[in-house]
């Protein structure tokens, strides 16, 4: 065989090689895409109504390729009133099994089905989630910082080390010079002597140290002092497990859709847990915890998910309030959020970001309130409400373009306590 | 001579107690001596170190209780009602009236849970006025005596098991033809008349019966004889030149106060460049707020009242061409009143008698003087007639004669408590206990309720539905601003119920109103529909047979008395309400009790002296009661108010002053509330202590009210009010500057804002209700008599009332004003409302130790209760003495139990979130409402808007039905308290002198008298 038939041989086999191996990739790659496929028209079609596993407003889609024909499946979904009427027995039963609910039409392609009931069935062969298992967001491990504090305490030991191997030193010198002297032994001190006879001898030394304790003590007592009822980091447990950085993270829901209140009143407000079923009503599992949770909004309401309907013994939710004013402290949300036009986050910290359980982010004392009013900049221009005024501070001399809150009077007593 | 202005006979007399009043605000001296030691001469105690153990205790306490955070529940709603946002107030357009008082108020409700309540302006009625009684009714609602369930005999029931027995009951009557009798106080709704209908049809022996404890029906029955009328006409004092009044309280209890007063001061402004005032004639016997405001008053026993009346019926009939009749008057009297007539003439078809006695002679002559005026139509409108009176003396007497021979059978009570308001009160109580079926629909204990064999509790005003027609053609309605706080039902569907109609009253309303309303939700949200221009008022001739009426008039001997009405109380229903009950008298300026006034002649020929209990006796009745020596009180005349004395009502009432309704006389079938032949002795009993603040926080006799009189002004603006110049020297020369050029401090640099208010002493009638509405607004605490009395009161704003009387200027030089005691018999009277004054220099900031109370961009003196430390510096260096310090903690606190809207759970719901409820040991005062500043900026900020004069109001301002308030931006060149400002006529600032530079003005009083006359 000449070098070209060999050539020529082993580019078949190479051909026939990487024909068969595109022809599998393309194949596993089509499979993949229409489980990929299905997933995104799952979602967008079907979840609302439907889980693989479980029964929500309709039946659990599990196993539906082996209940049903695929052609009676095509027919149902894109048009399900229809299939009841003709009086298929199975569909009439269904129809009154779910609360006389109808599912909608759907104007999908047979092969967009197809993939939907390909994702079901891959869905479906998955083992069950553990709640609460791994890769939970928030458990992956941080980067430890390691506390400058050791350094420190390190470097205080080498110091210390040192100042006794130099007296150690000083010592042998002194007496070693005493011996050549020929001068007498000091007479022998108690301890309170020497200490005494020292300090004596290091006046200055003894003032700057005594200065310094006793500032550090003040300045330490005085931060003591004035932190007592500050309750920053405060993070009580929830009745419910609540997770703020699933809900405003994850699932981008604006803080508004719940919070209400803080556009226009005094109080932001714990939602109301009629806002809490908007979703809750469909979406009855959670991806941390499950069922569990979602279950005590039921509860409260006392909501039949299965039946959708509400019973007579519904029961308050008692949350924990974790930012607590004092009475004496009047603060209005709108003022801030619809006027001042403050993000949510500037005083509640990153909730969508690492809030798992919500906790105080700021300290909430007065000084914090002054501070940002030293800063903060009045929205004033487009206001008619600030116009004239806007104008005449602008013309004040030596006026600058930034009006801060403290400027127009926000640090006075009665803009927050009466 | 010159006008001495005088705060009580106390200061007359110079007594000790009022010097040491004036000389030192805080009189009493810590018990220091007590805390610190033993016995003062036991030297070897060491109180130093005892006080400060105490004192490091104290603090370890303080800071340990500190650490402790307490952990606090937030509970949402389950299902969150659309209107309601936590923390954003909702108002709701409703009614108050109950039997007595009327007005058609907007609800404030914060949270499901009605806090305040403000006048509707959308009413031709009140007008957007409400008065003290209405204010306070908020703080009934929360009253804890209310009945928590139906009772059977005293013992809680089901509805159901009420419902059976009344039914059954009331069917067995029924069909034994047995008297069921249904009394109530007057009803003016007309759903509610045709329940009572439907349950007459039901049971044909039924009849209802209205009663009012205080009773106008003379002016029904003089109506019915002069005019063939069975109403009481509505007026348009608005329309009068002058007014003449014959013991009508008109602008405080009259049938419709809060009407009259709208009117009464529309007439009496002098803004906006009128130069013309109505003239207000007052002929009475005891001193009320009406008389205290007229700009004549003449006193009169009330048994000469049908001698004034005759006399000025004659003389207006001798120009009119009318027969006279006989009268009694002569002298003085008959002088005085041909003066008065003459004015009447002058003034025909503007001018308007009104007589406030329930004597039907008497009220025959006046409808005479008024159609000879020919009045009607133009002031007195008979045809769109006032519903607010309906009961019948003579319905009542009937009621009365029935229970004594026993014919009743069944007896239900709505809305009146017959005990205790009716003079024959015992017989009925005896009566009541024969009768087989006794039903009382009080929502609250009292002296009838508790006697009645089955309570079955309505709901409060605002917990229910309602219509109203408080004049003829003006409807209003009334709608539940709260859930039931009990298990109570509203006595229409009880009514329903028992007549085999049950169902829901709203529904019944509804169905009611269909023909009404153009459209309900209007309605509703309107809280009134009033048929545009209504009946055409026409003109009466009187009919009546006066000659005869005039004959009636009787000679009487001895004292007379004059049963009156507090401005507080009124007729007593609400006596368990304790902010009515700290209001001070806005005459006497007392608090907590009744009295007698008598008059200073009378008091100096007896020897009686304020405090002295005396016995009163009226045939076979009798009371026991403190004097107080009244200037005003005509003599030979005694008065006492009602509405005390009660014994069933709860814990703030009972057993307070005494009850003078068994006082109340009967002339024929009507009620007499004047009666003569009284017999009074003094006891031997201990003088009784009184808790007034007439003499509290005085301005040491400095001149702060200013007056002039009509035609002074008229020639010189800035009559009455002349300029403070102080003497300065500018290099070596001397001469004279204006006090507010002189000062001592920079001026504080305006923000955006510059508050401000103006009070019109010319249109303040001294009522009281902007009192309350502060006190409901502002979490004022109430601190019960003992308290007052050690001048302790913490009302944020008072009503001085100073008297005045000529007086010789040798005797104001000799220092000796005790010879003013005699003109001060009928002293003129100035009513003067002084709040924080918030001063741009004020004395108060400059020596707060702590920098508690400072001053605000916007003008206001800013009180820090969380920096107070209570050195009472401030209050001490404040010239108003408008401080009050928090001697106790009033909230949560026992020993404050009449204070119910601090101290239960339920009266605490009445409290102003919005305010802070203060602390012992600091000071507080007027924050000029700055919590509704506050929220008036930040909806004008959410909205981007400018905010608009009168967007913001005062609570005090809002309540006014007289508009004497005035709130206000300076800063904004369109306000009104610009326009108002005007320092070349009547504005004026108190104690000007001071140049503290107050953002509070006044405008002089004027007088529409002649100058130099006797008033």
């Amino acid at each position: 065989m000449s070098i070209i038939g060999r050539i020529k041989k082993s580019s078949l086999t190479y051909s026939l090689f990487i024909v068969a191996f595109f022809a599998v990739l393309t194949v596993s790659a089509q499979d993949a895409a229409s489980t990929q496929d299905g997933e995104a028209l799952f979602k967008a079609n079907c979840a609302s109504c439907h889980a693989v596993k479980e029964k929500m407003i309709g039946p659990a889609l599990k196993g539906i390729e082996t209940r049903r024909s695929e052609e009676w499946i095509l027919k149902w979904v894109k048009n399900s009133s229809a299939v009841i009427k003709s009086g298929d027995d199975y569909a009439v039963k269904l129809y009154n099994d779910n609360n006389k609910v109808a599912m909608p039409s759907f104007n999908l392609k047979d092969a967009e089905i197809n993939s939907i009931l390909a994702y079901i069935k891959v869905e479906a062969a998955k083992p069950d989630a553990v709640p609460g298992g791994a890769g939970v967001p928030g458990a992956a491990p941080v980067q430890e910082e390691k506390p400058i504090g050791l350094y420190l305490l390190i470097a205080a030991i080498v110091l210390l080390l040192l100042a006794g191997m130099l007296g150690r030193v000083q010592q042998i010198l002194e007496r070693t010079v005493r011996q050549r002297e020929g001068l007498p032994e000091p007479v022998p001190m108690s301890r309170k002597a020497a200490a005494i006879h020292w300090a004596r001898n290091n006046k200055k030394l003894v003032a700057v140290l005594l200065l310094v304790f006793v500032s550090w003590g003040s300045v330490k007592g005085w931060y003591t002092l004035k932190n007592i009822g500050v309750m920053q980091g405060y993070t009580p447990d929830q009745p419910i497990k609540y997770s703020h950085k699933l809900h405003a993270g994850e699932m981008q829901i604006q803080c508004i859709y719940c919070h209400s209140g803080a556009e226009r009143g005094k109080v932001a407000g714990i939602p109301s847990a009629n806002v809490c079923m908007n979703c809750h009503k469909y979406v009855r599992k959670g991806p941390e915890t499950g069922t569990e949770e979602i279950a005590k909004i039921y509860k409260a309401l006392d909501y039949d998910p299965d039946k959708g309907t509400y019973g007579p013994n519904p029961k308050p939710i008692q949350w924990v309030r974790v930012h607590n004013l004092p009475d004496l402290a009047y603060f209005n949300h709108g003022q801030h959020v619809a006027v001042g036009k403050i993000a949510c986050q500037t005083c509640h910290g990153p909730v969508q970001d690492s809030m798992t359980v919500v906790g105080q982010y700021s300290p909430l004392t007065m000084g914090w309130c002054i501070d940002c009013h030293r800063r903060t900049e009045v929205k004033m221009a487009g206001n008619a409400y600030y116009n004239d005024y806007h104008k005449e501070l602008l013309s004040k001399p030596g006026a600058d373009s930034i009006i801060t809150v403290s400027e127009i009077g926000g640090l006075e007593c009665a803009r927050c306590h009466y | 001579m010159s006008q001495r202005y005088w705060k009580g006979m106390e200061e007359l007399r110079n007594e000790p107690e009022f010097n040491r009043l004036k000389n030192n605000e805080f009189y009493e001296n810590l018990p220091l001596d007590e805390v610190m030691q033993k016995k003062s001469d036991d030297v070897s105690l060491t109180p130093r170190r005892d006080f400060l153990k105490f004192l490091g205790f104290g603090v370890a306490a303080a800071s340990l209780a500190a650490c402790e955070a307490p952990v606090r529940k937030t509970i949402p709603y389950l299902i969150r009602p659309d209107q309601i946002t936590p923390g954003i107030a909702n108002w709701y357009a409703s009614t108050y009236f109950d039997g007595y008082d009327y007005c058609s108020v907007l609800v404030k409700t914060r949270d499901g849970r009605p806090i305040k309540l403000e006048g509707n302006t959308l009413s031709s009625v009140t007008k957007g006025g409400v008065n003290a009684r209405v204010q306070a009714s908020i703080l009934s609602l929360y009253d804890s005596v209310r009945y928590k369930s139906p009772m059977i005999g005293g013992k809680s029931a089901s509805w159901s098991e009420v419902d059976g027995e009344v039914a059954g009951k009331l069917a067995g009557i029924a069909a034994k033809g047995g008297k069921i009798r249904i009394l109530s106080s007057t009803v003016n709704s007309p759903s509610t008349l045709k329940v009572i209908g439907d349950f007459a049809t039901k049971f044909p022996t039924a009849k209802h019966i209205q009663y009012d404890a205080v009773s106008a029906s003379a002016m029904r029955q003089a109506n019915m004889e002069s005019f063939g009328v069975n109403a009481i006409p509505s007026y348009s004092l608005d329309k009068a030149e002058v007014i003449v009044s014959l013991g009508a309280d008109f602008l405080v209890n009259w049938i419709s106060p809060v009407e009259h007063s709208k009117q009464y001061a529309a007439t009496r402004k002098l803004d906006d460049g009128k130069k013309s005032m109505s003239r207000h004639i007052q002929f009475e016997s005891a001193l009320s707020v009406t008389g205290s405001n007229a700009d004549q008053r003449v006193t009169v026993k009330p048994s000469q009242q049908m001698a004034v009346a005759t006399a000025l019926y004659n003389a207006v009939a001798a120009k009119s061409g009318a027969t006279p009749v006989a009268s009694s008057a002569s002298g003085e009297l008959q002088k005085t009143v041909n003066t008065v007539a003459e004015e009447l003439l002058s003034s025909k078809g503007k001018s308007v008698v009104l007589c406030g006695i329930n004597n039907v002679a008497l009220q025959n002559v006046v409808n005479g003087i008024n159609a000879l005026l020919g009045n009607y139509g133009s002031t007195i409108d008979l045809d769109n007639y006032s519903n607010l009176r309906n009961g019948s003396d003579a319905d009542m007497a009937g009621l009365m004669d029935e229970l004594s021979k026993g014919e009743v059978a069944a007896l239900l009570v709505y809305n009146c408590n017959p005990v205790y308001t009716h003079p024959k009160g015992a017989d009925i109580a005896k009566a009541m206990k024969s009768i087989e079926l006794t039903v009382a629909f009080s929502d609250r204990p009292d002296e009838t309720a508790s006697m009645c064999g089955y309570n079955c509790p309505d709901l409060h005003q605002l917990e229910s539905w309602n219509d109203f027609e408080p004049r003829h053609g003006a409807y209003s309605l009334s709608q539940p601003t709260i859930s039931p706080l009990f298990d109570a039902r509203q006595m229409q569907e009880s009514l329903m119920n028992w007549s085999g109609n049950p169902g829901n009253y709203h529904d019944y309303l509804r169905a009611n109103w269909s023909a009404k309303a153009t459209s309900w939700e209007k309605a509703l949200q309107d809280g009134l529909v009033e048929t545009t221009g209504g009946t055409v008022a026409q003109p009466y001739t009187c009919k009546a047979d006066l000659s005869a009426a005039a004959n009636t008039a009787s000679a009487t001997s001895g004292m007379e008395l004059v049963i009156y009405e507090k401005t507080g109380i009124g007729n007593g229903a609400q006596a368990n309400n304790p902010w009515l009950q700290e209001l001070p008298d806005p005459i006497t300026k007392i608090t907590w009790d009744n009295y007698l006034t008598v008059s200073p002649a009378d008091a100096r020929e007896k020897g009686w002296k304020q405090g002295n209990v005396i016995t009163i006796k009226v045939g076979n009745s009798s009371v026991k009661a403190p004097v107080v020596v009244q200037p005003g009180q005509a003599v030979g005349t005694v008065g006492i108010a009602l509405g005390y004395g009660r014994t069933v009502a709860g814990k703030v009432a009972d057993n307070r002053g005494v009850n003078a309704y068994q006082l109340v006389g009967m002339e024929g079938s009507t009620l007499s509330y004047n009666l003569s032949g009284v017999s009074i002795d003094k006891t031997t009993d201990d003088d009784y202590v009184l808790a007034g603040t007439q003499t509290h926080h005085t301005m040491m006799g400095r001149e702060i009210v200013k007056e002039t009189t009509l035609g002074a002004w008229i020639k010189n603006p800035k009559a009455g009010n002349p300029e403070e110049l102080f003497e300065v020297h500018v290099g070596h020369e001397k001469t004279e500057k204006p006090a507010e050029e002189v000062s001592l401090w920079d001026n504080h640099e305006d923000g955006h804002h510059h508050w401000g208010m103006a009070i019109d002493l010319n249109s303040c009638t001294g009522c009281g209700s902007c009192v309350v509405a502060c006190t409901a607004e502002n979490n004022v605490p109430v601190v019960g008599k003992d308290e007052v009395q050690r001048s302790r009161e913490m009302h944020w704003m008072r009503i001085d009332r100073y008297y005045s009387s000529d007086a010789d200027p040798k005797e104001g030089e000799s220092g000796d004003i005790k010879l003013m005691e005699i003109p001060s018999d009928n002293p003129r009277v100035v009513f003067q409302p002084v709040m924080c004054q918030h001063c741009a220099h004020a004395p108060c900031e400059t020596v707060c130790p702590v920098i508690a109370t400072s001053h605000s961009s916007e003008g206001l003196n800013q009180m820090t209760y969380n920096r107070c430390v209570g050195t009472r510096y401030c209050a001490n260096n404040c010239p108003y003495k408008v401080r009050r310090f928090n001697w106790f903690k009033y909230s949560d606190n026992e020993q404050f139990a009449t204070n119910i809207s601090m101290n239960d759970d339920l009266g605490k719901m009445v409290l102003n979130p919005d305010v802070t409820v203060r602390a012992r040991g600091v000071m507080e005062k007027c924050s000029m409402c700055v919590q509704r500043i506050q929220e008036g900026k930040l909806n004008a900020k959410r909205a981007g808007q400018p905010i608009s004069d009168g967007q913001i109001q005062t609570a005090c301002a809002q309540s006014c039905p007289t508009n004497a308030i005035t709130f206000g931006d300076f800063r904004n060149k369109e306000s009104r308290l610009n326009k108002l400002w005007d320092p070349k006529g009547r504005s004026y600032h108190l104690l000007g002198e001071l140049n503290v530079q107050p953002n509070v003005y006044y405008q002089t009083k004027v007088r529409n008298i002649e100058e130099g006359k006797e008033a």
